[in-house]
């Protein structure tokens, strides 16, 4: 499951994509230590405020992991946390961009 | 951001969020479609902001840790109630879009948002460019204050409203002169404006000049008579000093507020009007109304949209423009050449009480160019000519000091909240001149456009 993934994203954010994708690795080590501790309130507020920016930068799949981690870490669910959080790894690690409509 | 700077007149935009990836891009949407963007990620950092800032909308975040939106909101209010809020929300919950509308917010959007759709509602909503110095509206008011700005900025919005405006404020502070601002800028400005003073005329006489009389309805009736409400018909009636009103008359002018139609004295028919009321006072209607000297319902029909007319103490800033319209005027009617006050005189001028307001200020200028022979009017004859109200003048200590303060801010403004420069305008060294910016409490941060920008 290597497939690549190719957004094209609006010129006039292109500046601050790599960014929010950079804070976006940075969730994956924080949401990880943070499960670990068993700190589901701040986990969903990073899944919150994942779902509130993602499909404004352009990734919409940003936001429903998003919404996943932030629904899973209400329901104090492990298992669907450490899933979520493979998923934007993952996501993160296919992701190309590219600058244009 | 260079192609943003070239166009950025679409409007000043407050964004507050505590996720500092939400403001970026919502600053960057905003200064690609023209907008400025002032950013603040807490409820408390945006309301450091406001006062300085004067937004023309204010978007904030819902959910956010300290204080939240909805809290935000009411002090957004406070401090101006026009300033349009719109509010983010990460979810869609529809009790807090319900609350956020009944605490005046005037859009309610949820996160994740697209660029167009927040652009939109950002246009749709924002307040029109705040307007110091533009002459659209209220071309026979003469300032350049703050609070004057503030308030013909609500005057205006409420113009094409079609509303019913409350105008408070001392005697002489050109309360009228408002009201008819208000009526030319309104749907209502080709019919008539028609002021009226409550407090002038006795009871029986003002009953029958506002709502008019049948021939023979009392002794002297000798003619029908249609009375203001139907010659303002289509327009504006300005009823000026209300609190005044006797209480008989006041059922009555609550019966017409009530159901638009006036029934003149002897008369057996109503009939309907249009008529926009603009009422104003310099009393305390409130203190009337727990005195029982004023309906309360009656307070509450004018009362919709209030308007303070600031007292010309508060606005010493506009009274050198004040004197100098008042010499033109003078020279005009006289046929004289224009006349000046000298430095001191006018600093003199602008630091006094005035508790006679503008039409004290207008009688004074009148007095001096009228007596001083030559060209430039000097300090003495200014003392002179207010000389009359002694007993309700500012110890020269507590002038002072009002005049500092005002100076300094005067002097930040200009400098755009450049200490170094302030401080050679002022003559000062920057020592100095920051020990009188603590001295007064004054902030040169808060002056400078767009806070860190540049």
């Amino acid at each position: 499951m290597s497939e690549r993934i190719t957004i094209a994203i609006d010129p006039d954010i292109a500046e601050l994509v790599p960014g929010f994708l950079d804070n976006r690795r940075r969730d994956v080590d924080k949401l990880r230590a943070l499960l670990a501790a068993g700190a589901f309130a701040e986990v969903r507020l990073i899944g919150h405020s994942m779902k509130g920016a993602g499909g404004g930068y352009g990734f919409d799949a940003i936001t429903d992991i998003g919404a996943r981690i932030e629904r899973a870490a209400l329901a104090a669910d492990s298992a669907e946390i450490e899933a979520g959080i493979a998923a934007l790894a993952d996501y993160l690690a296919r992701l190309d961009v590219v600058v244009g409509d | 951001m260079n192609t943003a700077e070239s166009r950025q007149d679409a409007g000043k935009v407050l964004l507050v969020d505590d996720d500092q990836d939400m403001l970026k891009l919502l600053s960057a949407w905003l200064a690609a479609a023209g907008f400025t963007a002032l950013t603040a990620s807490s409820g408390s950092d945006a309301l450091r902001q406001l006062a300085a800032a004067r937004p023309d909308i204010v978007v904030t975040d819902l959910f956010m840790e300290e204080m939240d939106g909805m809290t935000l909101v009411t002090h957004v209010h406070a401090e101006n109630p026009l300033t349009p809020v719109i509010m983010l929300s990460g979810s869609a919950q529809i009790p807090d879009a319900v609350r956020a509308t009944h605490l005046g917010t005037s859009a309610f959007l949820t996160k994740p948002i697209a660029k167009e759709a927040f652009l939109d509602e950002v246009m749709k909503h924002i307040r029109p460019r705040s307007r110091a110095g533009d002459a659209r509206f209220g071309t026979n008011l003469i300032y350049r204050s703050d609070v004057m700005s503030e308030l013909l900025e609500q005057a205006e919005l409420v113009a094409m409203g079609d509303v019913t405006v409350f105008i408070n404020g001392e005697t002489g502070t050109g309360k009228e002169v408002l009201a008819r601002a208000i009526h030319d800028a309104s749907r209502r400005r080709q019919h008539p404006f028609i002021g009226v003073n409550c407090g002038a005329i006795p009871e029986q006489l003002l009953e029958s000049e506002l709502f008019g009389h049948e021939k023979g309805a009392f002794t002297g009736a000798n003619n029908r008579h249609d009375g203001l409400f139907l010659a303002a018909d289509g327009g504006t009636l300005f009823l000026d000093e209300i609190g005044d009103m006797p209480l008989g008359l006041q059922v009555k002018l609550l019966r017409v507020l009530q159901d638009f139609e006036v029934r003149p004295v002897g008369a057996v028919k109503s009939v309907p009007v249009n008529v926009r009321i603009i009422s104003a006072t310099h009393n305390d209607l409130e203190a009337l109304v727990e005195k029982g000297e004023f309906r309360e319902d009656l307070y509450y029909r004018l009362n919709v949209v209030p308007l303070k007319m600031p007292r010309l103490a508060e606005r010493a800033e506009d009274i050198p423009l004040l004197l100098e319209h008042f010499l033109a005027l003078h020279a005009q009617r006289a046929g004289t050449p224009k006349k000046r006050f000298a430095p001191d005189a006018i600093t003199y001028l602008s630091a006094s009480e005035w508790p006679g307001n503008i039409r004290q200020l207008a009688n004074a200028v009148e007095l001096c160019a009228t007596l001083y022979t030559g060209d430039i009017i000097p300090l003495a004859m200014a003392q002179r000519a207010l000389r009359q109200r002694p007993a309700q003048m500012k110890t020269l200590k507590d002038a002072k000091a009002d005049f500092e303060r005002n100076y300094l801010v005067s002097v930040l403004r200009i400098s755009g909240g450049n200490v170094a420069n302030a401080a050679r305008i002022a003559g000062r060294n920057r020592t100095e001149f920051y020990k009188l910016l603590n001295q007064y409490d004054l902030d040169a941060a808060s002056y400078r456009d767009g806070g860190d920008e540049q």
